[in-house]
């Protein structure tokens, strides 16, 4: 048992006045080195811990504390650890997942919002947050008359401070790179690390599909809207550096199998990838279990798996290790090794989530993208 | 003999103005702003921090303008640059192992008599190897140099003696930070070492390194992780024995040790000398005259108040 819990009990069952002062008292969940504690405080009949982890019981019930209307619930969780949840509470018939009152922090995403579990040692790194002295760069919207999607497509283009025309600037295309900007505050971070010289200031169009189930799975129109219709466009519209390492592809779970796959067919447009969490899905043997979703996502990568080629020069993977993909991902590294790219693989106590993708930020972009650092001393 | 006022950071609080009240004006302002490259001449808050006017010599911009001009002065240029670059990566490439084993040394635990030679020659294989270094890059140099001076390049020697009649009619030099190999280079082309050795200079972070006669770079907290202190290049060599340390506290690993010490006893006998945001060390003759909110690394790697 948690030490404070215990110690609340350790006299008598708590009143709701002792209650109120622990709860008011303490931050919750309760974090000690290894462990976290999970903490309920209401009238139900059953509380369930929820979480996006795989690999793991998604689901876990809390124990009510004898007497009390407290719950709770003690696991292991190593350092540095952090994933996100809600509790499903059980009032009679009523089954309702909720946010956990007692945690004010929440991660965002296209679904909602879920509560963050961060354990001991966890901490956001600092160059996400909004920094007065950093300069900020500049959002504009570019539409592109997509004949291969025969449509109108908005792709917003980030400029860093201080852009100018008679510069040339490396460029990276995001998949959802609108949802990078509202849930892992892609803006704020290039901000930042372009003020500290870690990565070049450099263009970034945020590109964001209608249907990603399907453009996003390795769909050639995708591939073809990216290398024949935006990028084109883009070098029209601003000055880029016409290399091909300093031009790159970005992109999380499907967004990560788009950027590959993009690659696979243009290996001689774009140089740097970085990839997250990719869903590259496959199958050894019969058929995969993934959904019809991953049947073209199958197909791709076991495609490159039985013909892999170099499809770029540098090479980012991130993954969480409490998500299912981390097994794809630990999969295709050393094949992606084996065809002569630098290959860099961070794992991260993290699951499928935009703040994990968030914090991977700083090493995948130095990486891909190394900034003057070394040579600037301002 | 010129007084040479090396600062730290200029950001968040800048200490310019106070160093420039220090000193009296013989004539007008100018400054160096090259390591800001594409920026090099937005010194709009550098005026109104100096409270009066500031002239920037642009030397930057125009090189960029003499390159321009003179195709094979800029291929001339290009060459050595490209030499320059694979240079450090050959360089870096004995200095990593060479480091690590000295690292280890000075880490280990053994018998002392037995302990203490090997460490002394493993350090004396580092400054042989930026000894070594820096002769080979001085060679390039002097290439570069014998080939520019059988080359007619009229647009060069033009803006050349421009910036110098402006530098020799100013009171006072700023040179500011920034890209410290982009600001070195310029400096260098347009050969303004001999005046600037004349004149009273304000410089701060990159500025204040290539003022000296070693140019080191180093970042124990880089996103890639930690790298190796490395040469860089000779600087002007106007102030000796002293190596600036702009950023210190966030760029050193003062945590590690054995690390500090190997980088003062690698260097020694030049002071390694931190310039964070508020220091400010003057030099006369190399010697340092006064300091404040300056520390270097001791022998030991501990952190101790520079004093005059």
């Amino acid at each position: 048992m948690n030490e404070l819990i215990a110690a609340l009990f350790a006299e008598a069952v708590p009143d709701g006045a002792r209650i109120n002062a622990f709860i008011r008292d303490n931050d919750f969940p309760l974090v000690e080195p290894g462990h976290v504690t999970f903490v309920y405080h209401g009238q139900a009949s059953e509380v369930i811990l929820r979480r996006w982890i795989s690999g793991m019981s998604t689901a876990q019930p809390l124990q009510r504390l004898e007497g009390t209307d407290l719950w709770a619930l003690r696991m292991e969780l190593p350092e540095n650890s952090r994933f996100e949840y809600k509790f499903e509470v059980v009032i009679g018939d009523t089954r309702q997942l909720v946010l956990d009152e007692l945690n004010g922090v929440l991660a965002h995403d296209p679904f909602g919002a879920n509560s963050v579990c961060q354990g001991h040692g966890y901490e956001r790194p600092v160059w996400t947050l909004p920094d007065e002295e950093a300069r900020g760069g500049e959002l504009a919207s570019l539409n592109v008359a997509s004949k291969v999607f025969a449509m109108q497509r908005e792709v917003h283009i980030y400029m860093p401070a201080r852009f100018r025309r008679n510069r040339t600037y490396p460029l990276l295309i995001v998949h959802d790179g609108l949802d990078y900007l509202r849930y892992a505050d892609l803006k704020t971070v290039l901000d930042n690390l372009i003020h500290r010289q870690e990565i070049p200031a450099m263009i970034v169009a945020l590109t964001q599909s209608p249907d990603r189930l399907v453009e996003y799975t390795g769909d050639p129109r995708q591939a073809s809207f990216l290398a024949e219709e935006l990028l084109p466009l883009l070098n029209e519209k601003f000055p880029l550096l016409n290399d091909r390492n300093a031009r790159g592809l970005a992109g999380a779970s499907l967004g990560g199998v788009s950027a590959l796959h993009t690659a696979s067919c243009y290996p001689e447009l774009f140089g740097q990838l970085l990839l997250q969490s990719g869903s590259f899905a496959f199958s050894d043997l019969g058929h995969h279990k993934k959904g019809p979703v991953f049947d073209p996502v199958v197909r791709f990568v076991n495609e490159y798996r039985s013909n892999p080629f170099p499809l770029a020069d540098r090479i980012y993977m991130s993954c969480g290790i409490y998500e299912s993909l981390i097994y794809e991902n630990r999969s295709l590294l050393p094949l992606l090794q084996a065809q002569g790219m630098q290959v860099q693989f961070e794992e991260a106590r993290d699951a499928h989530n935009w703040e994990n993708w968030r914090d991977r930020l700083r090493q995948g972009l130095t990486w891909l993208f190394p900034g003057p650092l070394w040579m600037v001393y301002e | 003999m010129s007084v040479q006022t090396l600062l730290g950071p200029q950001s968040p609080t800048p200490n310019l103005k106070q160093a420039m009240d220090s000193m009296e004006l013989s004539g007008p302002v100018v400054c160096i702003t090259a390591g800001w490259r594409d920026s090099e001449g937005e010194i709009d808050d550098l005026i109104a921090e100096a409270g009066q006017p500031v002239e920037d010599l642009m030397i930057y911009h125009r090189a960029q303008d003499v390159f321009a001009s003179e195709p094979d002065f800029a291929a001339l240029q290009r060459e050595r640059q490209d030499k320059l670059l694979e240079l450090q990566q050959l360089y870096r490439i004995r200095l990593n192992p060479t480091l690590l084993a000295a690292r280890k040394l000075l880490r280990m635990d053994a018998q002392a008599d037995l302990l203490r030679l090997e460490q002394r020659a493993a350090i004396s294989q580092v400054r042989a190897l930026d000894r070594h270094h820096v002769r080979r890059l001085a060679s390039i140099h002097s290439d570069f140099d014998a080939r520019r001076a059988s080359m007619d390049i009229p647009a060069a020697t033009a803006q050349r003696e421009q910036v110098h009649e402006t530098l020799e009619n100013a009171g006072l030099v700023l040179i500011a930070g920034g890209h410290v190999a982009v600001l070195l280079n310029r400096i260098r082309l347009f050969r303004l070492g001999a005046l600037l050795k004349r004149k009273p200079v304000i410089a701060w972070s990159a500025g204040a390194m290539v003022l000296c006669d070693r140019i080191v770079l180093f970042h124990d907290d880089a996103p890639q992780g930690k790298r190796d202190a490395e040469v860089l290049d000779a600087g002007l060599g106007i102030v000796q024995n002293l190596i600036p340390l702009p950023h210190a506290r966030s760029r050193l690993d003062w945590s590690s040790r054995t690390r500090m010490a190997l980088f003062s006893r690698r260097f020694a006998p030049a002071i390694c000398a931190t310039l964070d945001n508020g220091s400010t060390l003057q030099v006369q003759n190399s010697r340092i005259i006064a300091a404040s909110a300056s520390s270097v690394i001791t022998r030991t790697g501990r952190k101790k108040g520079l004093k005059a």
